[in-house]
C-alpha cells in the first residue's frame, strides 16, 4: 500500500477500533474497559515471559508496566487514554513501508533470487551461483484475464493455497509477472526475521502479523486493518489455509478470517455509497513439482495424526544445502511452479460474470445488494447471518481449489505407486504401512506405467468434466511412460533420500512418508477406489 | 401488524394449505400458489380446499393464485411444499424472480432421488436466495387443521431464518423449535417415511406394539447412521423433527406412508396401492433413493432394503419379515454380529493370545 494511504488507514483504523471497544463497553453484557485493558495486559505479560526473541523484548515490557501501574488508579477518560495508547502501539508494528523505488528494484532482481529470499542466507550469497529463470519455472495459468478486470471493477481478495513458505515470494512475483500491483497481505513475523527477506517482505506490500500476541483485540486489530485496506481499494492477498498444509492434500479446511474482512468490506462500502463497492474473491492454487519442505510437512503432519504411534528418528539435513539443491533441480530438471488463477467470486460465493455481476448457477445476474439489506433497503451487518454467508463463500473457494489443482508428474506416479503398494499390504493400517513400505521388493517398471496409464485416463476424464487441471507440460501428453521419467527424474535428486528410484526394471520406494505426502495432493477425488478395483483384478 | 408479514406458499397440497392457513393466523398476508384453477377458485370463494383437507376451513387472508410470478414476488417469505419429483423444476421457474432479501422454507419431506440432493439443497442451486431452511416435525396436516397442539422445528444456519420462520408459523396450537442442523432436520423428515412404509406393513399384519416398538428403535437407529454419514447432529435423531416425526408417521392412519405400508401387507402390489391413494407417498421415492446410496456408501439399513424388496422387488411383507428377524443378532450400537470375535488391536501378545483362544474356541 502507498504510504499516505497506509497512513489514513492506520488513523481510521484506530478511530474504528477505539470506538468500538468504547461503545461495547457501555452496553449491559459488555466487556468495561478496565478488564479489557487488564485482559490484554495478561495476554502481552505470559506472552513476555516466553517470547525471549523478541527484539522489542524491553520496550514491550516497560509499556505494559507503565499500562499496569496506570490502569490501577485510572479513572474514566485515563482508560480512554490507555487504550488509545494500546491500539497505537499495536498498530504500529503493522506498519510496512512501501517504496515504490525497491518495487520496481525488487520485482527486476526477483527472478534471480527467488529461491535464496526465502531463507536465511545472507544478503552476499544473493546474487551468486547461477540461479534458474523464474519466468520459465513459475508457469501462470487460469482465468488472469478475469483477476485483471475484477482487479478494475473493484477490489481483490487474492485467495491461494499454501504448500511451502515460497508460496508467497511465487505469488508477489506472479501478481508483478501478470501486471498487478503489488497486493497488501499479513505475514508471520518469522519472514521478517532474516534482514533479506524482510527487506522485501516490508516493500512488496507485506505488513507483519505476530502469532504470538493472543490478545483478542490484537485480532480484531488485523482483521480491521485488512478491511479498512479493501475499503480503500487497496487489493489484499490471504491464504485461507492459514498455514502450510501439511498432508499434501489440496485444503477443504479453510480459515475464513480475510473472506468476513472481505464481505465486511463490502457492506460498509456500500453504507457509504462508495463508487466501486465490489468485493471479488479470487481463488488461485499453488503446485510444486518438488515441494521444498515437504519432509518437514508430513512428518509433523504424521505427528499430529498419529499422535504417539509415529516416531520420526530421522533429522532434516541443513537448510541452506537444501535450497541450492532445490533451485538447482528448478534449473536441472525444468521443474515447475505453477500457479492457476480461478476464477473470480464474489464475498457470498457467487460466481462472477466478466462485467463483475454476481450470478446464479442459471447464469442469472443477481442484486447482491438485496442480501445484506434490512426491510428499509439500507445495507446492515448482522454478524451471525454474515458468518454463514462467509461459510459459504469459504466453501466456494473450496470447491474451486480442488477443480483448479494441477496435476503433476509427481502426484500423478506417487500416487499410483503408493496405492501399489498399499495394496501388497492391505492388512496393514496406514501407520504399519509407512513403516514396512515395499519391504525393498519394488513394482516393475512396466507394471508401474501400466496403472499410470490408467490414472491418467481417470484424471483426464476428471479434467474433461472440469473437476480438476492436467499440467501442460509434464502430464498433458498422457504419454505415460514420459510421466514416470519425469517423476522419477525429480525424486531422484532433491530430498534426503530418494522419494523413489530406479534400479533394473524395478522402481523402489525409498521414503514412504515422501510418497504418501506427494499422493495425497489426488484425493478427495475418488480416484483410489478406481485403482483399487483394477489392482484387485491385475492380482 | 399483519400488513408487513407478506408471505407465499408454493404448493397447494395438504400441508402447504396448512402452513398457508397458519401464516394468515398469525397475522401475515398470505399467497398460496397451485396450478388447479377450480382449487385456486375453491380456495378464495370457499375458503376450503376439499380435494385435500375434506371441509376444514382456511383462514380468509390466504389468497390463492396460479401466477408464480405474482406469488413470489409478493412475499418476504416463501414457504415451498411442492412433491420432490417436481421440487426442482418449480424452484427453477421461482428463481427468475427470486431476490436475496427473501427467506426459503422447504416443507417437503423427501430426496431428490438421482444425486440424494435435499430439498433446500435444491432451493439453493435454483435460485440466488440464500436465507433458506427446512421445517419438519410431527405435522400431520389433517390434525393441525383441526387444531390440536403440536410442534415443529424451523431449521437454517441462519438465525434470522429462525426467527421469521417461527414467528409466521407459530401459533396458540403450534409451537416452534430452533434447530441449526439443517441436513439432519431434513434428512429425518425424508427417512422417516420409509421407516412408515415399513409400520403401516405392521399393522396391516396384525402386529401389536412390541413389534412397532422394535421396528421404530431399529428404524430409527439405521436412518441414524445414515443422517449421520450426511453430516447430521446426533441430537436431532431424539428430537421433534427425528424421532418425534417418525412416532406421528408411524402410528397415525392418517398418515400416507403408513397407509400405504397397510395396503401393501394386506396384499396389493404397489401400483395397486397407489391407485387407492390421490396424494403422494414421498416414501416409494425416498426408498428407492436411499436404498441406491446406502449400498454405495456402505450404510447397513436392513429395513429400508426389505422395504426397497417389497415395493419395486415384488417380495411378500411377511417373506420380508422373516428375512429381517432371522439376521444374526448384533451388538445394538455397535452393529457387530454377537458371534464375531471383537477385532484385534492393541499388543502383539493379546494379538497372539486372542488367535490362539479362538482357534481351541
Amino acid at each position: 500500500m502507498r504510504n499516505d494511504l497506509r497512513d489514513a488507514a492506520l488513523v481510521e483504523l484506530r478511530s474504528r477500533i477505539v470506538d468500538a471497544c468504547i461503545a461495547q463497553a457501555a452496553l449491559d453484557d459488555g466487556l468495561p474497559l478496565d478488564v479489557l485493558i487488564n485482559d490484554t495486559l495478561y495476554h502481552e505479560k505470559k506472552r513476555l515471559e516466553t517470547d525471549r526473541e523478541s527484539p522489542v523484548r524491553a520496550q514491550d515490557a516497560a509499556f505494559w508496566d507503565g499500562v499496569k501501574s496506570r490502569l490501577s488508579k485510572a479513572g474514566d477518560s485515563e482508560l480512554k487514554e490507555l487504550l488509545k495508547g494500546i491500539v497505537e502501539r499495536f498498530t504500529e508494528e503493522i506498519r510496512g513501508n512501501f517504496s515504490p523505488w525497491v518495487y520496481g528494484m525488487a520485482t527486476s532482481v526477483m527472478p534471480k533470487a527467488l529461491p535464496l529470499l526465502l531463507n536465511a542466507l545472507s544478503p552476499k550469497r544473493l546474487m551468486s551461483r547461477g540461479m534458474p529463470d523464474i519466468a520459465e519455472t513459475i508457469n501462470i495459468r487460469g482465468n488472469v484475464e478475469g483477476l485483471r478486470r475484477m482487479n478494475e471493477l473493484g477490489t481483490v481478495i487474492l485467495a491461494p493455497t499454501h504448500v511451502s513458505n515460497l508460496d508467497s515470494p511465487v505469488v508477489g512475483w506472479a501478481l508483478f509477472a501478470m501486471g498487478l500491483p503489488p497486493f497488501t497481505y499479513g505475514a508471520g513475523l518469522n519472514l521478517f526475521t532474516n534482514p533479506v527477506m524482510s527487506f522485501f517482505m516490508r516493500n512488496l506490500g507485506a505488513y507483519r502479523v505476530d502469532r504470538r500476541k493472543t490478545a483478542p483485540i490484537y485480532k480484531d486489530i488485523l482483521k480491521e486493518y485488512a478491511t479498512v485496506a479493501l475499503e480503500m481499494g487497496q487489493p489484499n492477498l490471504f491464504f485461507p489455509a492459514g498455514t502450510r498444509v501439511r498432508s499434501g492434500k489440496i485444503e477443504d479446511r479453510l480459515k475464513l478470517g480475510l473472506l468476513s474482512c472481505g464481505l465486511r468490506a463490502y457492506i460498509n462500502n456500500l453504507a457509504r455509497k462508495q463508487d466501486r463497492p465490489n468485493i471479488y474473491v479470487v481463488p488461485c492454487t499453488l503446485n510444486y513439482h518438488l515441494v521444498l519442505e515437504a519432509e518437514t510437512l508430513i512428518d509433523d503432519h504424521l505427528r499430529i495424526q498419529g499422535k504417539s504411534r509415529y516416531i520420526i528418528d530421522d533429522d532434516e539435513s541443513s537448510r541452506p544445502r537444501k535450497i541450492l539443491q532445490f533451485t538447482q533441480n528448478l534449473v536441472n530438471l525444468s521443474s515447475r511452479i505453477s500457479v492457476n488463477v480461478g476464477d473470480p467470486l464474489d464475498p457470498f460465493g457467487n460466481a462472477v460474470d466478466p462485467e463483475g455481476n454476481s450470478i446464479d448457477s442459471h447464469g442469472r445476474v443477481i442484486d447482491i445488494t438485496r442480501y445484506v439489506s434490512d426491510k428499509e433497503g439500507r445495507p446492515t451487518h448482522l454478524p451471525q447471518r454474515d458468518r454463514v454467508y462467509t461459510r459459504e463463500a469459504g466453501e466456494s473457494v473450496g470447491r474451486s481449489f480442488k477443480v483448479h489443482n494441477v496435476v503433476l508428474s509427481t502426484n500423478l506416479v506417487a500416487f499410483t505407486l503408493f496405492e501399489m503398494v498399499r495394496h501388497r499390504h492391505r492388512d496393514l493400517d496406514l501407520y504399519r504401512l509407512l513403516r514396512t513400505g515395499d519391504e525393498g521388493t519394488g513394482v516393475t517398471v512396466s507394471e508401474l506405467t501400466r496403472h499410470v496409464a490408467e490414472m491418467w485416463d481417470a484424471v483426464a476424464e476428471l479434467a474433461r468434466k472440469g473437476e480438476i487441471t492436467l499440467d501442460s507440460r509434464s502430464v498433458s501428453s498422457g504419454d505415460a511412460t514420459v510421466i514416470v521419467q519425469s517423476a522419477l527424474r525429480h525424486f531422484g535428486t532433491y530430498h534426503t533420500r530418494p522419494v523413489m528410484v530406479r534400479r533394473g526394471d524395478r522402481v523402489f520406494t525409498e521414503d514412504m512418508n515422501l510418497l504418501l505426502y506427494y499422493s495425497n495432493r489426488l484425493r478427495g477425488y475418488g480416484l483410489e477406489r478406481e485403482l483399487q478395483r483394477a489392482l484387485a483384478e491385475a492380482s | 401488524m399483519g400488513q408487513d408479514k407478506r408471505a407465499s406458499v408454493i404448493g397447494g397440497g395438504s400441508w402447504g394449505t396448512a402452513l398457508a392457513h397458519l401464516m394468515a393466523a398469525s397475522g401475515a398476508d398470505v399467497r398460496l400458489w397451485m396450478r388447479n384453477v377450480e382449487r385456486v377458485a375453491e380456495v378464495n370463494e370457499q375458503h376450503t380446499n376439499s380435494y385435500y383437507l375434506k371441509e376444514l376451513p382456511i383462514h380468509a387472508r390466504v389468497v390463492a393464485t396460479t401466477d408464480l410470478e405474482e406469488a413470489v414476488r409478493f412475499a418476504d417469505t416463501m414457504i415451498v411444499a411442492i412433491p420432490a419429483k417436481s421440487f426442482r423444476s418449480i424452484a427453477f421457474e421461482m428463481g427468475a424472480f427470486v431476490t436475496g432479501d427473501q427467506i426459503l422454507l422447504s416443507a417437503t419431506k423427501g430426496f431428490e432421488a438421482e444425486h440424494l440432493k435435499r430439498m433446500s439443497q435444491v432451493l439453493r442451486e435454483e435460485t440466488c436466495a440464500r436465507k433458506i431452511g427446512a421445517i419438519s416435525g410431527p405435522n400431520l396436516a389433517d390434525e393441525i387443521m383441526a387444531g390440536q397442539p403440536t410442534a415443529t422445528v424451523v431449521a437454517s444456519p441462519y438465525d434470522e431464518v429462525i426467527d421469521v420462520g417461527a414467528r409466521l408459523i407459530a401459533g396458540p396450537t403450534l409451537r416452534v423449535y430452533g434447530n441449526y442442523d439443517i441436513v439432519g432436520v431434513e434428512t429425518f423428515g425424508a427417512l422417516k417415511n420409509i421407516i412408515a412404509i415399513a409400520a403401516g406393513a405392521c399393522t396391516g399384519l396384525g402386529l401389536g406394539a412390541n413389534s412397532l416398538s422394535m421396528l421404530l428403535t431399529r428404524g430409527l437407529a439405521e436412518i441414524s447412521r445414515f443422517a449421520e454419514r450426511h453430516g447430521s447432529d446426533r441430537l436431532t435423531s431424539i428430537g421433534l423433527a427425528g424421532i418425534g416425526d417418525l412416532i406421528a408417521t408411524c402410528s397415525s392412519p392418517l398418515s400416507r406412508n403408513n397407509s400405504l405400508g397397510r395396503k401393501l401387507a394386506e396384499g396389493l402390489t404397489l401400483d395397486g396401492a397407489l391407485a387407492t391413494m390421490h396424494k403422494v407417498a414421498e416414501g416409494v421415492n425416498t426408498t428407492n433413493a436411499v436404498h441406491m446410496h446406502a449400498e454405495r456408501l456402505g450404510v447397513d439399513m436392513p429395513i429400508a432394503r426389505g422395504v426397497y424388496q417389497v415395493l419395486f422387488g415384488g417380495e411378500k411383507v411377511s417373506d420380508v419379515l422373516g428375512t429381517l428377524m432371522s439376521r444374526a443378532n448384533r451388538y445394538e450400537h455397535t452393529e457387530r454380529p454377537i458371534d464375531e470375535p471383537e477385532p484385534i488391536s492393541g499388543s502383539v501378545v493379546e494379538t497372539a493370545l486372542a488367535v490362539a483362544g479362538r482357534r481351541h474356541g
